[in-house]
């Protein structure tokens, strides 16, 4: 699920770094710039990993900041088609189930790849995706809890940003992955063991 | 008023697949822990969060040398590099988990083939965090273990940072 993007990037280094050494004023402002946001096609960014090179430090006319041309690598957070990752639930309604990793949340289930046959309950409090398994009813269920749930990634998509949004929609995710509960081995993890 | 001169250029998209336990152990290098203490720690919020995700999975109890070995181990099944990595942040302890890990399972590879596999990955990588059977664990237990663990891995690192600088 991770891989290192090798990234080249001209900035201005804001002046209040300017005090530290160098390096890590360098890395404290890629850090600001792109940790815990999503590059298109790459993924989601979890760390600066190492720089490669620093250049520049020239400082345009009129400008009040240095400007640095810099190479570096970063940890991005990208799953491929076909991989298997465990997560929690993190809500459910009846058009499938969203999974959260914690630092990504954006993990959803569509209804036609949940487990078959499946059936999505709401009644009282409670919400509930039931798996019928043979005989079994109620004893396969997927609910809100702490329990790990195993899924396969579909395909990862990266929406464009919309210009206007109605004011309820959810909010806007540059990252979305699809998954699937479907095959044998997948789900919480206690339903195979 | 300043310029802001901001051109990103992706110079190679892929540089290289991580394992879920080298990222584990490059944010435990950077200073990543269990530790409630964490605002001394140099991590960002959004790293600590990652970190607390890989712990709990398979990741979290391995070390640079099981992972080496596992690697050797598993060069001689015929898996693709995804597979490779799958098994490895998974872990699976059965050959009902591994089915489906690996595409065309039953095709691919005899059933004793299979089980080989299983007992490769259940012989060098440790047991995820949360299976550790209970006698092993009690809570002073747990944390010798992670600091010893910790320990290990800080070794390890210092050895690779020693290696970069030269």
């Amino acid at each position: 699920m991770f891989y290192l993007s090798k990234i080249e990037h001209k900035f201005a280094l804001p002046p209040h770094l300017l005090a530290r050494p160098i390096r890590e004023a360098i890395q404290s402002e890629l850090e600001r710039l792109f940790l815990d946001k999503v590059i298109q096609k790459l993924g989601l960014c979890i760390s600066v990993y190492d720089i490669t090179s620093i250049e520049g430090g020239s400082i345009f006319p009129g400008a009040g900041a240095p400007t640095y041309q810099v190479v570096f690598n970063l940890i991005m957070f990208r799953p491929f088609p076909g991989e298997i990752i465990s997560a929690k639930v993190m809500s459910l309604d009846a058009d499938g189930v969203r999974l959260s990793l914690g630092f990504f949340e954006d993990i959803y289930i569509p209804t036609h790849h949940m487990p078959y046959p499946s059936y999505y309950i709401s009644k009282n409090n409670t919400r509930k995706w039931t798996w019928e398994y043979g005989e079994e009813t109620d004893e396969f269920n997927i609910e809100i809890s702490n329990e790990v749930i195993r899924f396969q990634v579909l395909s990862v998509s990266y929406p464009t940003i919309p210009v206007e949004q109605a004011k309820e929609s959810k909010p806007f995710a540059p990252m979305v992955v699809n998954g699937s509960l479907y095959h044998e081995g997948l789900g919480p993890v206690s339903w195979w063991q | 008023m300043f310029y802001l001169l901001l051109e990103m250029k992706i110079l190679e998209e892929n540089a290289g697949a991580l394992t879920n336990f080298e990222v584990l152990d490059f944010l435990r290098a950077k200073g990543a822990s269990k530790d409630p203490s964490r605002v001394l720690a140099k991590v960002a919020m959004s790293e600590y969060k990652v970190y607390d995700y890989l712990v709990k999975t398979p990741a979290g109890s391995q070390t640079r040398e099981s992972v080496k070995e596992y690697f050797t181990a598993i060069k001689q099944h015929d898996l693709s590099e995804a597979e490779v990595l799958n098994v490895l942040n998974i872990r699976p302890a059965s050959e009902v988990e591994i089915y489906h890990i690996i595409e065309d399972c039953e095709e691919r590879f005899p059933d004793e083939e299979v089980t080989e596999i299983v007992e490769k990955v259940g012989n060098t990588l440790p047991a995820p965090p949360d299976k550790a059977t209970p006698e092993e664990i009690t809570k002073g237990d747990e944390e010798t273990e992670t600091q010893k663990h910790d320990e290990i891995s800080q070794d390890q690192t210092e050895d690779g940072e020693q290696m970069d600088t030269s």
